[in-house]
């Protein structure tokens, strides 16, 4: 009865998330500029394709909290994934940024390859990979499931984006689905101060 | 005894599928908005309501006993019988597949778990019958001034659920969902050879061979061995007084080296006396009458009485 495979649905919301990923990317495009497209377009794209995505994630995550599509993970081990944001700036930051498009064919090409990269992150469930998260104080964990009898548990294992510094292991999390392998947990609202609580 | 899990308490509601299809029997959870968490909670309740409706005590769930549609049954969650449902219960991480009501058909189940973020949990189960029985009907929907069929799959909620699980047990509303969903044939079927050397260690004088033989085939007879097992009455079992009610009950038995052979012919009758299912009363003199219980309980048991009996 247990189920190790799983298609990954929600593929154009992935895609969103992984160009979401790719932002910081148009905005050093879009300040170095390029001989061959004129920065009006070059900038209206850019821009474009940084807003577009980071909307969509932003009306991702809205969405979830609004209709309250949440789930309970257990924690089996919790995998810290904050170098992932070097793989993040390997694979994507610094080899699209210094290539010189001198030439239509040099621009077409850059396009190419990094149409290959949003595949592969596409591809590897790696929408995740966020600046924005980390920026916002969230960490990426990968949570791998309890060792356990029950033919029924899931065994696939689960990325959890969450503001909390270590998980441990059995630890329940309730948190947001984003895709069926991504979920986000949010940062609990802390009051401004204990007096105002104290009188609420 | 702990306390019954507060569906209102519950701050996460999952909902999922049972599937049956060329990959086997698979549970996935389906992601679902806020609305359909109401709902699911108000099944709850309202399956709640429905086991309070039902006259007297809940009685503990046996496997040979014959049951109406809606009963209040309960079962032990170390009971062996619960196990199946336990597993849906107790499962981490269940696989989320939003596509998992592409083939309805497959559906067999369907399922709510609720958490209160503390620990406490509640899984609540309902036999898919209602639910993709819609997809069968041709469903009109009025759009701008004209009817139009609805092309889009449709799925129904029920109004209760068919048994609901939390610390405290099963609690199981119909008996038949709760078998289906449990798949009891075939646990019961499984667990026939243990059953038999349980009653075996205490009815040592009686020959269980063909009593086993007989039970691979017939999930009845294996449903009686549970029963019998689960009612642990057979260690102080009386040969001489078993031989007597057999006799007054019609049972063939023969006794050969001692052990006591069952006549294949009276197989289902001599595990309806072990079972308690078989008696005989005289209330008029020199006409004592045979009876077979479809349903029974102890008398002087706080729970509820037994159903009617049929004559033999």
């Amino acid at each position: 009865m247990s189920n190790t495979t799983q298609s990954e649905g929600l593929k154009v919301a992935r895609l969103l998330m992984v160009l979401s990923s790719i932002s910081p990317l148009f905005i050093l495009w879009a300040i170095r500029g390029s001989k061959v497209v004129p920065d009006s377009y070059l900038i209206a794209l850019c821009a474009l394709m940084v807003t577009l995505p980071n909307l969509f994630l932003w009306l991702r995550i809205r969405a979830a909290k609004k209709h309250q599509v949440r789930r309970e993970l257990v924690v089996g081990s919790a995998e810290d994934h904050r170098d992932h944001l070097l793989v993040y700036l390997f694979a994507m930051l610094l080899p699209f940024y210094p290539i010189d498009t001198g030439t239509w064919r040099d621009f077409v090409a850059l396009i190419s390859a990094l149409a290959f990269v949003v595949f592969l992150f596409w591809h590897l469930n790696l929408h995740y990979m966020n600046i924005v998260f980390a920026i916002a104080g969230y960490r990426v964990f990968t949570i791998l499931p309890p060792k356990d009898d029950n033919p029924i548990s899931g065994r696939v294992s689960l990325v959890l984006i969450t503001p909390r510094t270590s998980l441990l292991s059995g630890e329940r999390v309730v948190a947001y689905r984003l895709s069926d392998t991504v979920y986000f947990e949010v940062k609990e609202c802390q009051p401004r101060s204990t007096l105002t609580l104290q009188q609420s | 005894m702990p306390a019954p899990f507060d569906p209102n308490t519950a701050t996460v509601i999952e909902f999922g599928v049972g599937i049956d299809d060329r990959r086997g029997q698979r549970f996935i959870l389906v992601p679902i908005d806020a609305d359909i968490q109401a709902a699911l909670r108000e099944m709850v309740i309202t399956t709640r309501e429905e086991m309070k409706g039902v006259e007297g005590n809940p009685t503990t769930y046996d496997p040979s006993q014959k049951y109406g549609a809606q009963e209040h049954l309960f079962l032990p969650l170390n009971d062996e019988l619960a196990a199946n449902v336990l597993k849906i219960h107790t499962a981490t991480n269940l696989t989320s597949e939003p596509t998992a009501l592409s083939n309805p058909v497959d559906v067999f189940c369907y399922f709510a778990r609720m958490s209160d973020g503390k620990g406490h949990r509640l899984t609540a189960i309902r036999r898919a019958t209602t639910f993709k029985g819609v997809l069968k009907s041709r469903l009109l929907q009025l759009t701008t001034d004209a009817l139009k069929l609805v092309q889009e799959k449709i799925f129904k909620l029920d109004r209760d659920f068919d048994l609901l699980v939390d610390e405290t047990g099963v609690n199981i509303l119909r008996p038949a969902g709760f078998e289906f969903v449990g798949a009891l044939e075939g646990a019961m079927l499984a667990a026939m050879p243990n059953n038999i050397k349980a009653i075996r260690a205490d009815l040592s004088y009686v020959d269980f061979t063909s009593i086993e033989d007989y039970a691979k085939h017939h999930p009845r007879a294996a449903r009686y061995l549970a029963s019998i097992r689960i009612q642990q009455e057979t260690k102080n079992i009386d040969k001489g007084y078993l031989k007597k009610l057999c006799k007054k009950t019609g049972v063939q038995v023969s006794e050969v080296n001692g052990k006591l052979v069952v006549d294949e012919g009276s197989i289902m009758d001599f595990l309806g006396v072990l079972d308690r299912r078989l008696y005989q009363v005289e209330l008029v003199k020199g006409s004592p009458e045979s009876f077979r219980a479809a349903s029974r309980s102890r008398i002087g048991d706080t729970s509820r009485g037994a159903s009617p009996s049929s004559k033999r």
